[in-house]
């Protein structure tokens, strides 16, 4: 499991206070997020060695290039303390500086990778440890220096030494990002068969399943993933093997369940057409883990990680439903339950991770747009006041909940007046006065929908003083809106002038 | 906004047995949607929503969040809990719709009392904003009712502006008088201009025709006090009634406007607004806007005195 429950810091100290480190943690953040804008959000993990807590980032010695370069030397004839070199080496590696060091020697990787193939088991295992300290380099050029290894690390993906294979495999994860060349280069040289008959023959280790998963997802989360990367995994045993480790085991914890999801999302996302995961079930997989997901986060389960897991689990669902024919989809979403789940996390997450719930909306719409049963179901569940309730909050959640309760009353004319009768008609008047162009439109389009529907709903807009509402709006410096609001007021709600108070004529 | 979910929703998440049926709906249905309106009305009609399935790419800007939440945990900088600061969650404002004004807000209270003071009660020929339906009737009649005009030359026209008080008088000199002594009033109270008052100041707009910016400088008018002299840039130009005959009174009251022309000075000075909004902006009413009282406009007619 990876240790979430530990607070690890790259650059903190033993001394740093708690507002220090929140400070840190928050500059990280803010880099983290220019990174992303620049879509060059790109991690890699350091698989800690059993005798270790915590990394040491700040050695208060540097090793000095002289401890590299002798260490180095010292390996090159062989003999027995070689193992024993090999393990200092490994700890030297773990400074950045040593690194660069240690790729300048000449033949230094050479060397390595002669000793990761050689026979001594025990040497294979310390070399394998100083790759994977090199892959985790920050500096640009180490990384790619560690290519040569990679045919012999995928080859031992297959071995039965699943220490050393976790070790391999996070090895290949930080080198999966550098470049796409080096992506090409691992496609070729087989890394999409050695991850899925890893996955299949390892199930059973969460720990190497934790592994397969981060790696897998350091590859398809390319820049511009290659569509042939794509189509490779998806005509592989990969989709089934995910998808079946995809619920998380309750001792082992929720980690290798989120980088699996992590690589569904960005195989679903990556196509347009997701028909090959569907078949696979895809989404009756996880939209009853969202069922169940959304019944814990409803009683008050603070698991931790949960939301790390919920976030990829809510996109995959989304993306798939943009792929799913709507006759299809009862198979695929048995459970109507779904619209109670999302409707759960949006009231849980609102507040605490609005991304979150701006995502659970998105979800909502996809399900709601062409299917006349989750539109049925949200009005016959009575969740419809929750949504209305939601209309307040913008940077993207009420344009979503709208479009929502734009997609029940499209469906039916019964639909509409159930709206109206909900309290949709007052939320309206509120909306239309918001200075968010999209909220108005979207409110002027749900408004139309609900006075066509019917006598009653006109004549009750116009009770709660819709008529002077919309005089308002046909002064909107936009001429679409303006012409919306007369088509409204003159089509629609002429013949309910009668209810205006005063309609005396001039005396 | 409550934090504690409704238990509704656990109990329907436990219920195994929900619902399953409902989504046959779907399947016989599948597209065959009941027609929403008749062909006539969907050609006519400018509203064109249907549902969109939304596909969101990789990238988008609605998993950023979330990207970045995933990499701080590969990162080793996770913090499950409110270690950290709340995400703000942000609230829609609202804004006049009115085109020109550019006044926003952050509740709807703020937006109806500023629509209610400035917009609602808005003279159809000068443009003037009156904060009643009650000062505006009395507007109307008095400025721009050419039969009020010949009646006060008989009998007192003149209400007076307290409501309750029914005494009217001659002239609005005397109602002035009468104001100041037995209501208490100020001598210069706003809405108690006289047309002399007004020919002033459209002299002195006049002279600022030319500045690019149009300046609410007036305040002692009440708020947003617009003047026709320019058309709104880009709209049609129709030529207004009522332009032309704001026009014709500013020439025609010239000669008087210069001796009030100081004191109409002195009074625009003052800028006690009491308008409780953020900073104003001009604004300008499309000249073929007119609404509140006397808005020939649409089905509602002209509309009667209120009582």
């Amino acid at each position: 499991m990876w240790r979430l429950n530990k607070v690890r810091h790259k650059s903190g100290r033993q001394g740093d206070s708690l507002e220090e480190l929140k400070l840190k943690r928050r500059e990280h953040e803010k880099a983290l997020r220019r990174a992303r804008r620049d879509r060059q959000l790109v991690s890699k993990r350091l698989l800690l060695n059993d005798d270790e807590e915590q990394p040491d980032p700040t050695m208060d010695t540097h090793p000095g290039e002289q401890d590299v370069v002798s260490l180095f030397l010292k390996l090159q004839p062989s003999g027995p303390g070689r193992e024993a070199h090999l393990k200092a080496l490994s700890k030297v590696l773990r400074d950045p500086s040593a690194q660069l060091t240690f790729i300048k020697q000449e033949n230094s990787m050479h060397l390595l990778v002669g000793l990761l193939t050689g026979s001594d088991a025990t040497c294979r295992l310390q070399a394998a440890r100083c790759l994977h300290e090199l892959s985790h380099s920050p500096h640009a050029n180490v990384s790619p220096a560690c290519l040569p290894a990679t045919p012999y690390l995928l080859t031992y993906l297959s071995g039965q030494s699943t220490k050393f294979t976790e070790l391999c495999l996070y090895t290949l994860g930080n080198l999966c990002p550098d470049s796409d060349i080096v992506k090409e280069k691992l496609l070729a040289q087989g890394i999409v068969p050695a991850l899925a008959n890893c996955l299949e023959n390892q199930r059973h280790n969460l720990a190497v399943v934790e592994a397969v998963g981060f790696t897998l997802s350091q590859f398809l989360q390319a820049k511009d993933a290659a569509e042939k990367i794509l189509l490779a995994v998806l005509a592989s045993s990969l989709p089934s093997s995910l998808l079946s480790v995809l619920t998380p085991d309750p001792k082992f914890g929720l980690a290798p369940a989120i980088e699996c999801a992590w690589c569904l999302h960005y195989l679903t996302c990556g196509m347009k057409d997701n028909r090959v995961l569907l078949a696979h079930g895809a989404l009756l997989q996880c939209s009853s883990l969202l069922v169940s997901l959304g019944g814990a986060v409803a009683e008050g389960n603070k698991e931790e990680g949960l939301e790390l897991f919920i976030c990829p689990l809510l996109r995959c669902v989304g993306n798939l439903l943009s792929s799913c024919p709507v006759a299809d989809l009862s198979t695929h979403v048995g459970d109507a339950r779904l619209v109670v789940a999302l409707c759960a996390l949006l009231q849980v997450y609102l507040q605490t991770q609005p991304a979150l719930a701006r995502q659970s909306a998105w979800v909502l719409n996809n399900l709601t747009a062409h299917s006349s049963a989750f539109c049925s179901a949200l009005l016959t569940l009575n969740l419809v006041p929750g949504l209305i309730k939601l209309l307040p909050f913008s940077q993207g959640i009420n344009t979503m909940i709208l479009r929502i309760l734009a997609n029940i009353a499209h469906k039916k004319k019964e639909f509409c007046a159930q709206l109206a009768h909900r309290g949709l008609l007052s939320a309206l008047c509120a909306t239309l006065k918001m200075a968010d162009q999209e909220m108005v439109t979207l409110s002027m389009e749900v408004l139309y929908m609900l006075v066509v529907s019917g006598p009653q709903v006109a004549e009750e807009f116009v009770r709660q003083g819709g008529l002077s509402l919309l005089e308002a709006v046909q002064y909107n410096s936009e001429g679409e809106i303006r012409g919306r609001a007369t088509h409204l007021l003159e089509e629609h709600l002429l013949s309910y002038s009668s209810y205006c108070s005063d309609n005396n004529p001039r005396s | 906004m409550e934090t504690v979910l409704q238990p509704d929703l656990v109990r329907l998440l436990k219920d195994e047995h929900m619902l399953a049926e409902s989504c046959d709906e779907d399947r016989s249905t599948g597209d065959t949607r009941e027609p929403r309106r008749s062909d006539d009305e969907e050609e006519k009609s400018p509203f064109n929503f249907s549902p969109q399935l939304i596909h969101l790419h990789k990238d988008h800007e609605l998993f950023e969040d979330g990207d970045v939440h995933r990499h701080m945990y590969l990162q080793d900088l996770y913090v499950s809990g409110e270690a950290d600061d709340k995400p703000t969650l942000s609230v829609s404002e609202f804004a006049c719709h009115i085109s020109g004004c550019s006044a926003v807000f952050s509740s709807l209270e703020e937006y109806e009392h500023h629509y209610n003071s400035l917009h609602r009660h808005v003279c159809c020929s000068c443009r003037r904003s009156l904060p009643s339906a009650r000062l505006l009737d009395i507007h109307l009649q008095e400025w721009h009712d050419s039969l009020f005009t010949i009646l006060a030359q008989r009998q007192d026209m003149y209400q007076c502006l307290v409501e309750g008080c029914g005494q009217k008088f001659s002239t609005s000199k005397h109602r002035k008088d009468h104001l100041i002594r037995i209501h208490k009033y100020p001598p210069d109270f706003r809405f108690d201009k006289t047309k002399k008052d007004r020919g002033s100041r459209q002299m002195k707009r006049q002279q600022q025709k030319d500045t690019a910016m149009e300046v609410v400088d007036d305040e002692s008018e009440g708020a947003c006090d617009v003047l026709s002299d320019q058309p709104e840039r880009g709209e049609s130009m129709e030529t207004h009634a009522c332009e032309e005959e704001a026009a014709r009174m500013a020439k025609s009251a010239s000669a008087e406007e210069r001796a009030d022309l100081s004191a109409a000075a002195a009074r625009s000075t003052e800028n006690t607004s009491t308008d409780p909004l953020k900073p104003r902006y001009s604004y300008r009413i499309p000249s073929t806007v007119c609404f509140g009282h006397g808005s020939i406009r649409g089905f509602r007619g002209r509309r009667g005195r209120r009582k």
